[in-house]
């Protein structure tokens, strides 16, 4: 674990973190005391298999719910603030476009909220569209697009405030293997133009070690903190690289980090 | 793995596209080969019903005389004959129709919005209108007609009535039928509750507004007939239970047949604003 780097710059840093979920018969604990430190500009992936809490993480990280214990600060400030202030951008598992919004205007929504001027935000749009390869898609509505293209419509939208830290629940586990991999690399490609943090949710041991600087593996049951895995691949990756024999050391590791929960 | 990669991306992408053309088409293709099956076949069997009812088939079959069920030659010759006055009245009932339904269903709208905002006063209030619209017509005419005089007021209020519950029902569970992922992006903006409204719920709950349009269509034209059975001096209600009353049977006729089209056409214009507005909703896609 980067320590060092971990340490120079927090970005995000929770302290025993704890979740629980009221439930009929006894309460359901979704993480446990989990804490963890993500430095500015890393690139981190949340990975566990389901139930693990690593989506109810992410969501407390954007404010999207309290946790019931422990103590979070986001770019300096409580999670609330963060969020208040547009610190973060956010991407789900779905792109959750409005249907009745052409691709650009999806992409200036949040703009349009913030009261930026029609013509800055428009030229936004375009800026952000070319960054995900979709400018020839402007004007298109978002159903009329493949759920690939969908979901890089949705990055772009979570960029338009230039967010300090992008956080991602599984944007691409609805895609194929194929679409998969090249969004992947195309989110690498964005992330060394755009240099933000990015917290990355998967339960995808491979994506996991191919995007990121540090894996967090959250085991179930209840969710909590298991092992942190350094991926020392350099960048920046390359498609090769995942055929590379220290790429399936890591994926082996990080597998046999979970048979020995 | 920069910007080349990302257009070349986007032209993998293409043939996708370009797939679905084609296969949309392919269906087009197929639906023209169907032309004959889809327009001949439903006219040829609506002749044959004509020729059936004018040769007095379903006379014997019912056992019916020509006076309780007119032939379509009497009931034609007599629409023609009082052309002029039954479209006048036509438009006259249409008046009623279509102001009364615009106003109900911009009440229905209110109630729903102040449901969707204040949950705890608005749950009641739709509660309150569904049971209103339990309100038999043949109830609600005295008393709108005491309120508003035996003039078109009555019947607009009627109407107004009578399509309140269909809209405040329906656009209701439209601007709370929301895909929870879509609030929770709202709430990353920090968007206001007003804001929520105004950016998705009023738009999702669009087709379900249409949707209690075209139900208010047909509900308008019953409740504006019905309202002139009563106290009305025009109106294709007023004049159709008149002519039954004095057993002008082919007269009656006309007058369901030309409210019939009425109807049918109040219903299609609203058909074709839905195209317009909610062009981008699944049910409305080519």
């Amino acid at each position: 674990m980067t320590e060092s780097t971990a340490a120079l710059v927090p970005e995000i840093e929770l302290e025993q973190i704890s979740m629980q979920y009221p439930a009929a018969f006894s309460d359901v604990l979704a993480l446990q005391d989990v804490s963890l430190s993500i430095a500015k500009g890393e690139f981190v992936s949340l990975l566990g298999p389901s139930g693990c809490g690593k989506t109810t993480l992410l969501r407390i990280m954007a404010d999207l719910i309290q946790p019931t214990g422990g103590r979070i600060e986001v770019a300096g400030k409580s999670a609330k603030e963060a969020r208040l202030a547009q610190r973060y951008g956010i991407v789900f598992q779905n792109p959750v476009l409005y249907d009745w919004r052409k691709v650009k205007q999806n992409i200036t929504l949040p703009l349009e909220l913030k009261g930026v001027k029609k013509s800055e935000r428009e030229a936004r749009a375009m800026e952000l569209l070319e960054l995900v390869g979709l400018q020839k898609f402007a004007d298109q509505y978002p159903w009329q697009l493949s759920g690939g293209m969908q979901q890089r419509v949705a990055i772009a939208r979570a960029l338009a405030m230039e967010p300090e830290i992008l956080l991602m629940d599984e944007p691409f586990s609805a895609l194929d293997e194929f679409s998969r991999e090249r969004l992947n690399e195309e989110l690498l490609s964005i992330w060394s133009k755009v240099g933000n943090t990015i917290v990355f949710v998967t339960h995808n041991i491979s994506e996991a070690v191919f995007l990121s600087d540090r894996v967090f593996v959250l085991s179930p049951h209840p969710g909590r903190l298991s092992a942190v895995a350094e991926i020392s691949l350099p960048r920046p990756r390359t498609k090769e690289m995942r055929n590379s024999e220290a790429f399936f050391r890591l994926i082996a590791q990080i597998r046999d980090s979970f048979e020995g929960v | 793995m920069d910007g080349p990669l990302a257009a070349q991306v986007a032209t993998q992408e293409d043939p996708v596209t370009h797939q679905t053309i084609t296969a949309s088409q392919k269906a087009k293709r197929k639906a023209g080969d169907g032309k004959a099956s889809r327009i001949w076949l439903p006219l040829a069997g609506g002749v044959l019903f004509f020729v059936l009812w004018e040769l007095q088939i379903f006379h014997r079959i019912f056992d019916l005389k020509t006076y309780q069920l007119p032939l379509p030659s009497a009931i034609g010759t007599t629409l023609v004959k009082n052309f002029d006055l039954l479209v006048n009245y036509a438009g006259y009932t249409l008046t009623e129709a279509v102001l009364g339904m615009l106003i109900g269903s911009a009440l229905g709208f209110a109630v729903a919005l102040i449901a969707a905002i204040w949950p705890r006063w608005g749950s009641g209030g739709v509660m309150i209108v569904a049971s209103l619209n339990a309100v038999p017509i043949v109830a609600l005419a005295p008393i709108m007609n005491l309120w508003f005089g035996a003039d078109i007021g009555s019947r607009i209020a009627i109407v107004a009535f009578t399509t309140m519950a269909a809209m405040a029902i329906n656009a209701h569970k439209g601007m709370k039928m929301i895909d929870p992922l879509a609030l929770d992006l709202m709430h990353s903006y920090a968007a206001t509750k007003f804001e929520v409204f105004r950016y998705v719920r009023i738009t999702s709950s669009l087709p379900f507004v249409f949707t209690a349009l075209k139900i208010n269509t047909t509900a308008s034209m019953i409740g504006a007939i019905v309202g002139e059975f009563f106290f009305a001096s025009r109106g294709l209600g007023y004049l159709l239970s008149n002519s039954i009353k004095v057993a002008k049977m082919p007269l009656g006729w006309s007058c369901i047949v030309i409210a019939a089209a009425a109807g049918v056409l109040f219903y299609l214009v609203v058909e074709r604003l839905e195209k317009v507005f909610i062009k981008w909703h699944p049910s409305q896609r080519a």
